[in-house]
């Protein structure tokens, strides 16, 4: 019996139990009744040792006990440390029992303990809105509550990627998203002119879409804007072919309208979200590759099974397009001005790319009615 | 002076039950900052040469040596390039020194065939007296003699000698210098007592369990189970605790399971695994508690190479719940309450150790502080992650302690420097052998080892 294994059986502060113990042992040994109890003490103090005045902790048996305290020079604390019947030929049974209690009991081992820390919390549960944890984010507090913010969204993010996986990491997203959407919905509506047929409605057409998909398709949509964001990088890099675009948008406007702006405010929202991201801290762009790669793979998984695509681009070109862009982050915040022009022309000319290459699959595989994707 | 003040109600536990004991709450942690981001590797690429280190090491390193030089020396000297040098001609030169060792382990000689060596076991010591001193610059290298302590140098110093060039081109040393103390940072220390406490080498899965309970009790003490209630109070002002390095010990290394054939293996785990748990849930408890900085080391499951990057935190699922778990880089430089720490967690100094005359790792933890580079010997014989734009290994300011983990024994310093710095010298002594930890007091920069002990089957004391 350890002083320790007594705390946490009762539920005491392990002071009290450290009390206990040495009380029961007076009485038992005042009464003198047959059997034999061995005592260990926890016996602490300073001692001088190589040339160092060392401060020492030790486990000692009774009979060592007053041995141990001549030899330190200032006594510190002595305390009961355990009570057996037996004699202990070594250590190893008081290491155990306290392993075992402490290990049945790990989530409040400090609970009894004499030392409270108002810094030890657990962090916030992946699920907490991450949009307003991220905001104290940029700057370093001193302050432990800071260190736990700015640490804390982080760790947030991690957990979920790699213990819930990806369907997590794609909710905790959409979470924080959809408290961005209404938001930035409205912002770019003053922003694209070029779509102006259904400037208005993203942010209806947003809520609906919400209510109407559900969070799987919310999820893919999230998903399936992510990938083209990279691509918007390289739409950005190449202005002059947007340019081009605004003639045949309407074109195509006109044929799948409230999809297409739908899709260009996510994609714009979502760069914008990721922008701000990418602003508020430079150590997220490690993850935010990460995290594009991971939606990435599962993208691929959706779009084989997924039927009603609005204009999900095709799985073969993301790995093309992924190749020879640039991380995500910087290019995110020089395009930002220009994105709003052409981010639906830029959808557009995909829409139209992929029109071509499936056209380029029926003419190579002549003869064969193969599936274009 | 951890527990001075406890003495007085030592015994106050040996009492019946009394009235609800008090409680203390942890000192709070007023000030800290992380400085190690330059250690830490964002992207890496491992396509380049390891040349362009040494350029940078010594593009960095040498206007502040050329200043030393020339207050040392006088302010008219000529400071020559190899390039540039004279016969005859009293000169000084900043280079980078290379120490050619006969029992250098070299991997070209491994896999030599016409040699037919086998591999050269591993020594305590490679040096010999028939060692080499060579000097480099951008351009060229020359040979050293004179008066230069070709024992005690390593490759990679970056040093500034002064003598001249003799007829058979060797370069003779009338005297040298390095780059000395860096400046000082000012002093914002607490004004009332401050612990730190320092261990490392906590060897977890390890097949003997001697240290467990030690291990456990150091535990305790710090989060407040252990000792009477005046010690309990100075617990409480423990306000962190860093762990440099080896976590887990030497023989989770074991690589039978590559030698082994895959179906004789397949069911077993590497030690590793059950060793993180254990360190998972010793990390629990200490969270709880006490902000904990955890450093990688050399048998820990992370990169190779310096700067070791932070575990990962997916190793340690209990214990990263909590905030006060913080995961660092293998230089760790972060500043406390005003006091900036730097240390790592021995690779370095073990390394100059095995290449050098010298054998106290604190005179050789100094003298890396003197040579203003935290591991000269980085590329040469230690791994290191191929750095061209700037080398962060060397010193730009003066920390106010500088430790080094796992080293043999406890040791520790206090080393004055002449522009005011004061800089507390520790080496951390490795747990799993010593059972010994540093408490480490900011407010007047002293050390104190601590040390568990437990009674065995042989208890003489």
């Amino acid at each position: 019996v350890t002083y320790k294994w007594l705390s946490y059986t009762l539920g005491v502060h392990v002071n009290l139990a450290k009390q206990m113990l040495y009380d029961y042992v007076e009485r038992r040994r005042r009464e003198s009744s047959g059997a034999q109890l061995h005592v260990t003490y926890l016996v602490a103090g300073n001692l001088l040792q190589n040339g160092h005045v060392c401060h020492k902790v030790a486990v000692v048996r009774e009979d060592k006990l007053e041995a141990m305290k001549s030899k330190l020079s200032t006594i510190a604390s002595v305390h009961v440390y355990s009570i057996q019947k037996a004699l202990l030929k070594d250590s190893s049974p008081l290491y155990n029992t306290d392993y075992d209690i402490v290990k049945t009991n790990l989530q409040h081992c400090s609970k009894f303990s004499a030392i409270r820390c108002a810094a030890a919390v657990p962090r916030t549960p992946p699920d907490a809105p991450r949009a307003p944890a991220q905001s104290p984010q940029g700057h370093r507090d001193p302050d432990p509550d800071g260190a736990v913010n700015g640490h804390g969204p982080r760790a947030a993010r991690a957990p979920p990627q790699q213990h819930r996986g990806i369907m997590g990491m794609f909710a905790a997203k959409a979470a924080a998203r959809a408290q961005d959407t209404p938001k930035e919905a409205k912002a770019e509506a003053k922003e694209a002119p070029g779509v102006s047929a259904a400037s208005s409605k993203p942010p209806t057409k947003n809520s609906i879409m919400n209510n109407f998909f559900g969070k799987a398709a919310m999820n893919k949509l999230k998903a399936n804007s992510v990938p083209e964001q990279p691509k918007e990088e390289k739409e950005a890099v190449k202005p002059s072919v947007a340019v081009a675009e605004p003639e045949s948008s309407p074109n195509t406007a006109a044929e799948k309208p409230g999809k297409k702006t739908e899709s260009a405010s996510i994609q714009q929202k979502d760069e914008k979200s990721k922008a701000k991201r990418a602003d508020r801290s430079d150590d997220e762009e490690e993850e935010d590759p990460e995290n594009v790669k991971k939606k990435r793979k599962r993208i691929k998984q959706l779009q084989s099974d997924s039927s009603d695509e609005e204009d999900v681009p095709p799985s073969p070109r993301p790995e093309e397009e992924r190749a020879p862009s640039p991380p995500p982050a910087p290019a995110l915040k020089t395009e930002l001005e220009p994105a709003s022009t052409e981010v639906p022309a830029g959808g557009r000319k995909r829409k139209r790319k992929r029109v071509l290459k499936s056209k380029m699959f029926i003419d190579e595989e002549e003869g064969c009615m193969g599936k274009t994707g | 002076m951890f527990s001075e003040q406890a003495a007085p109600t030592a015994q106050g536990l040996l009492a019946p039950p009394s009235a609800e004991p008090p409680t203390f709450p942890r000192v709070a942690v007023s000030g800290y900052s992380d400085c190690s981001q330059p250690f830490q590797l964002g992207e890496r690429s491992f396509s380049r040469q390891y040349a362009h280190i040494y350029a940078v090491r010594l593009a960095g390193m040498r206007p502040g040596l050329e200043q030393r030089a020339r207050s040392r020396w006088g302010n008219d000297i000529a400071l020559r390039r190899l390039s540039e040098l004279q016969e005859g001609e009293k000169c000084c030169v900043v280079g980078t020194l290379f120490k050619s060792m006969q029992l250098q382990p070299s991997i070209l000689q491994e896999i030599s065939e016409e040699h037919n060596l086998v591999p050269q076991p591993p020594l305590p010591k490679y040096i010999q007296p028939s060692d080499e001193l060579i000097l480099e610059d951008e351009l060229q290298r020359i040979k050293l003699e004179g008066a230069i302590d070709v024992q005690r140098l390593v490759t990679g110093t970056i040093v500034a000698v002064y003598g001249c060039e003799q007829e058979d081109g060797r370069f003779l040393v009338e005297d040298h210098c390095f780059a000395n103390l860096p400046p000082p940072l000012p002093w914002n220390g607490p004004s009332s007592d401050r612990f730190v406490l320092l261990a490392s080498g906590l060897g977890l899965g390890s097949v003997s369990g001697e240290a467990l309970l030690s291990t456990q009790l150091l535990v305790d003490v710090v989060t407040g189970q252990l000792g009477a209630e005046g010690e309990q109070s100075c617990a409480a002002h423990i306000t962190r605790v860093i762990l440099a390095g080896n976590l887990l010990s030497q023989n989770t290394q074991s690589r039978d399971t590559i030698n082994k054939a895959k179906y004789l293996t397949k069911k077993t785990q590497a030690a590793s695994v059950e060793a993180v748990k254990m360190l998972d849930e010793i990390l629990l408890q200490l969270c709880t508690s006490v902000p904990v900085d955890v450093m990688p080391g050399e048998f820990d499951p992370t990169n190779y190479t310096l700067p070791q990057q932070p575990l990962h935190r997916c190793m340690l699922p209990l214990a990263s719940a909590y905030a006060t778990l913080r995961l660092v880089t293998n230089p760790y430089q972060a500043n406390l309450d005003g006091v900036r720490f730097l240390g790592t967690s021995g690779q370095n100094i073990s390394d100059i150790f095995k290449y050098s005359s010298m054998d106290d790792y604190l005179e050789i933890l100094e003298w890396t502080l003197l040579a203003g580079h935290i591991s000269p010997t980085a590329p040469d014989t230690l791994g290191c992650y191929p750095f061209y734009k700037s080398d962060p290994f060397i010193l730009t300011e003066c920390p106010h302690v500088y430790f080094c983990g796992n080293a043999p024994h406890f040791q520790c310093k206090l080393l004055q420097g002449k522009e005011g710095q004061r800089v507390l010298l520790v080496t951390v002594p490795d747990f799993s052998a010593t059972q010994t930890a540093c408490l480490i007091n900011l407010r007047d920069l002293s050390c104190q080892p601590i040390t568990f002990s437990s009674f065995g089957a042989d208890s003489e004391d």
